[in-house]
């Protein structure tokens, strides 16, 4: 169980900045758009101790500014090493869907075979 | 700011304050710990605007987010640096004040020691205290009885202190008149400050309802056992009466967080 939350940081860490890159967000809009691309079998505010982390490694900064509803709202937005990190996890992640596919793949097409004889 | 601190559920507001108490008490900065609020604060306005459920947000246990969210969060040595120094001060002038309606200034090693352990266990006690009452979802009676238990612990640490006094031999110091007299100006300018630093009496009116009883009925008639009760009577009985006024003022500002 933990193991598989610890993956899914992972990853969402990897869509969050990416999100993050394509435009400055806050916090509310970047649930809502993981929400539409089909995360949403995870609690929103799980997004906040992750920025809270990416905070801390630099990978994003963050500034007020004044929102027409209200308090002001933190927006984040990509730092160069948080770049870096985004082209890192591309990499990571193509190789490992490559693998996993390769995987996938080859065995059931195998096993399918195999079960045929 | 003006017009937008509104519409949240209880349950929301609740939850971003004990998040605060639990942050404070894990020794969280103080300037994160707002942000870190504040952005929740927005967020969960937001949702409960489309219709979101606080579950939906922070998921099935508070306490699981609250230690999520910590565990991203630095300790705040620095600040706690200035605060314990003040804090054991603060319990040093309660003890000293008391004491010099008796007389000059003698305490042996023992004691001194004693108070410094003393009150790093009662700060411990408290951060702890306020960690579990804030992240775990207790009735009023459970949450009563564990503040109860860290509201007396420090006295049954003195009188476990005073009993070891009176076993163990240990060196004594003697403070003189003129040290007493140093060290009574000393405690009073940092009870002065602190009181107006912190704009509240809690302090002065703590010592005073601790020594001032003792010392008016040493002027009575009455045995010393009598004395006694009747002084800690009046003490404990003016402390319920403050707490119970503050916590009157407190409930009508309470509803605004940071």
């Amino acid at each position: 169980m933990s193991t598989t939350t610890q993956m899914m940081k992972g990853i969402l860490d990897g869509c969050l900045l990416a999100i993050i890159k394509n435009k400055e967000v806050y916090g509310y809009e970047l649930a809502e758009k993981l929400a539409d691309y089909g995360f949403d079998n995870f609690s929103e505010g799980t997004i906040y101790p992750l920025l809270l982390r990416m905070q801390k490694e630099s990978f994003v900064t963050s500034t007020l500014k004044k929102s027409t509803a209200g308090p002001k709202r933190k927006y984040y937005s990509l730092t160069e090493k948080g770049e870096e990190e985004l082209r890192d996890f591309l990499e990571r992640w193509n190789y490992l869907q490559t693998s996993v596919n390769n995987v996938l793949n080859h065995e059931t097409v195998t096993r399918r075979s195999g079960n045929d004889d | 700011m003006i017009k937008q601190k509104v519409e949240l559920s209880e349950k929301s507001r609740k939850f971003l304050e004990d998040l605060h108490v639990y942050l404070f008490s894990s020794g969280k900065n103080e300037k994160e710990m707002k942000e870190i609020v504040e952005e929740l604060e927005d967020h969960f306005v937001e949702a409960e605007k489309n219709g979101k459920s606080i579950e939906h947000i922070i998921g099935q246990s508070p306490k699981n987010y609250m230690d999520e969210i910590s565990a991203e969060m630095p300790v705040d040595y620095k600040a706690w640096f200035k605060y314990i120094p003040l804090i054991i001060t603060g319990a040093f002038s309660f003890i000293i004040i008391s004491d010099l309606f008796k007389g000059t200034l003698t305490y042996s090693l023992l004691e001194i020691v004693g108070f410094i352990v003393i009150v790093g266990i009662f700060l411990e006690g408290t951060s702890i205290s306020f960690r579990y009452v804030s992240a775990n979802d207790l009735n009023r009676k459970k949450e009563f009885s564990i503040l109860f238990i860290l509201g007396m612990l420090p006295m049954i640490l003195f009188l476990a202190l005073i009993l070891l006094n009176s076993t163990i031999e240990t060196p004594i110091v003697h403070f003189g008149i003129t040290g007493t007299v140093i060290i009574a100006i000393i405690a009073f300018i940092f009870l002065t400050a602190f009181s107006i630093w912190t704009r509240s009496w809690v302090l002065i009116i703590f010592i005073a309802l601790l020594s001032l009883p003792n010392f008016f009925l040493s002027f009575t008639a009455l045995t010393e056992s009598a004395r006694l009760m009747t002084g800690t009577l009046i003490t404990f009985a003016g402390i319920a009466i403050y707490l119970l006024i503050i916590s009157r003022t407190d409930k009508s500002k309470r509803i605004k967080l940071p």
